[in-house]
């Protein structure tokens, strides 16, 4: 199962915020490619939200760049501003939160076998 | 893996462009990201043209394009946060240096104008534009976005107006007379009109219709009518000129009595000249007012009134008239002097608000020389009669 676009939706600040916590510095297809891999292909991050993503948080000065050469072509590395990493932590307990309340608002059991 | 050749990375990099993406980060990013995506999965004798397509196609719904804008939406958005806060942050500093200018000048100590200056301005020229840009982002309508824009102008020119006046900057009155025309005759009927349609809105429109024409009618009640303005300028000529006379009276009279006294009293004469000089200041003074450097009886049918005028308007940026003044100012300060000495009774010093104070009328002015002209001849006559 993929899912919806409008469940990554909310989650996607989140998620690059996340990782470029774990991996220091990332560039966008590896970002694709690093979520695909530990999501098994569940969560398939398009690069029309993922993109833009990235450009507003840069502006609001969350992530920072650096870009390198590979080649002919431009490569344009992100990682977390001091703010970022706040906001990072704050991001992942904020979700887990949430999580806790849907499972109780949508009455999810918990298989703990 | 396959080798993409810099024949095909151009490519790509212009269709990227062809397709609509303009923001050079986002060429660049979206041009690795392809590129990426070719090395990895396509296989080393594969269809590099076919594959493409197929790859750009899985990054929109309906053109490539969609990425930009919503990138660009995003960076608004995020602007949106900025001009907020920068808004509420303006408001805060405009009333409290609004407020503390308002203290300052009641208190009377320094530091008001710049505090009003510094607080209507930032209110006018930083608070209201972004608050309408950002009430214009909300309506959708064109319609609201004209009335927003209209009652923008209105409410910028209108503060404007008012730091004008009372900063006695030119054009004070066409910014304010601007502001309430545009308020009452273009932004109200039309406000009115739209609103009063929708039963939703209508109490409202009704209510705030005549709020904003009892503000604007309050505010024109503190203007001077064009024809209340020329009855006072008429009573002010008139008041100067009755003053005039009876220092020409004084003058004649003085002079027959006393005059051939003058020369053996050294203080007259220095009297004498100071004399001299506030008429010639009156002179310059009048012609810098109404164009002429004299007023007879018949100013009202000639239309030479003096005005609003302020002098420190004339004596601003003209050294000419500044140094005057200055020794005006002197030789008073010695003419004093030389009288403190004397034991006479009934002689007074000669003060004035002129040389203290700039910023008067020239009708104020005209009248503070009569006066000091008035006490030369008083302790001319003084001085004569009992020496």
């Amino acid at each position: 199962m993929i899912y919806s676009s409008e469940l990554i939706k909310g989650t996607l600040k989140t998620i690059i915020l996340k990782l470029l916590r774990d991996q220091g510095r990332m560039y966008g297809y590896e970002i694709t490619q690093k979520v695909k891999d530990l999501t098994a292909g569940k969560i398939q991050l398009t690069e029309g939200a993922l993109y833009p993503s990235l450009h507003a948080l840069e502006a609001e000065g969350i992530l920072t760049t650096e870009t390198e050469y590979i080649g002919k072509r431009m490569r344009k590395y992100y990682s977390l501003s001091k703010a970022g990493s706040t906001l990072s932590q704050e991001k992942v307990s904020e979700f887990a939160d949430f999580i806790q309340t849907m499972k109780f608002l949508l009455d999810i059991k918990t298989d703990l076998a | 893996m396959y080798s993409l050749s810099e024949q095909q990375i151009a490519f790509i990099l212009d269709d990227i462009r062809r397709n609509g993406v303009e923001l050079e980060d986002l060429q660049l990013n979206l041009l690795d990201h392809i590129c990426c995506i070719i090395e990895q999965e396509l296989e080393e004798n594969g269809d590099f043209g076919q594959f493409y397509s197929a790859t750009v196609k899985k990054f929109y719904k309906s053109n490539l394009r969609e990425i930009e804008e919503e990138t660009k939406s995003l960076l608004i958005y995020k602007n949106y946060y900025t001009m907020k806060k920068i808004m509420l942050g303006s408001g805060i500093v405009s009333v409290s240096l609004l407020t503390m200018g308002l203290i300052l000048k009641f208190l009377h100590l320094p530091g008001a104008a710049v505090g009003v200056v510094l607080g209507i301005g930032l209110l006018s020229l930083v608070f209201m534009p972004l608050m309408f840009t950002l009430k214009i982002r909300e309506k959708s309508a064109t319609r609201d976005k004209v009335l927003i824009v209209l009652g923008a102008v209105s409410a910028i020119t209108l503060s404007l107006g008012v730091l004008f006046k009372i900063m006695f900057w030119p054009g004070a009155n066409v910014l304010s007379l601007f502001s309430l025309a545009l308020l009452l005759l273009v932004f109200l009927p039309f406000y009115f009109f739209t609103g009063i349609r929708n039963a939703d809105t209508k109490i409202n429109t009704i209510v705030s219709s005549i709020l904003i024409l009892t503000g604007g009618g309050l505010f024109l009640t503190l203007v001077r009518s064009p024809a209340g303005s020329r009855i006072m300028s008429v009573q002010v000529t008139r008041e100067y000129l009755r003053n005039e006379t009876l220092l020409d009276q004084e003058k004649l009279y003085i002079e027959s009595a006393v005059q051939p006294r003058v020369n053996q009293i050294p203080v007259l004469a220095m009297g004498n000249k100071i004399y001299l000089r506030c008429e010639e200041l009156k002179a310059a003074i009048l012609e810098w007012e109404t164009g002429f450097n004299t007023i007879g009886e018949d100013f009202e049918e000639r239309d030479i009134l003096l005005g609003d005028g302020r002098i420190d308007k004339f004596f601003r940026n003209n050294e000419e008239m500044a140094r005057r003044i200055a020794e005006l100012k002197s030789s008073l300060t010695q003419y004093n002097e030389s009288n403190r000495g004397v034991s006479k009774k009934g002689v007074l010093p000669v003060q004035s608000i002129l040389l203290d104070a700039y910023q008067i009328r020239t009708s104020e002015a005209l009248n503070a020389l009569v006066q000091i002209q008035l006490y030369l001849l008083h302790n001319e006559r003084v001085l004569a009669m009992a020496g």
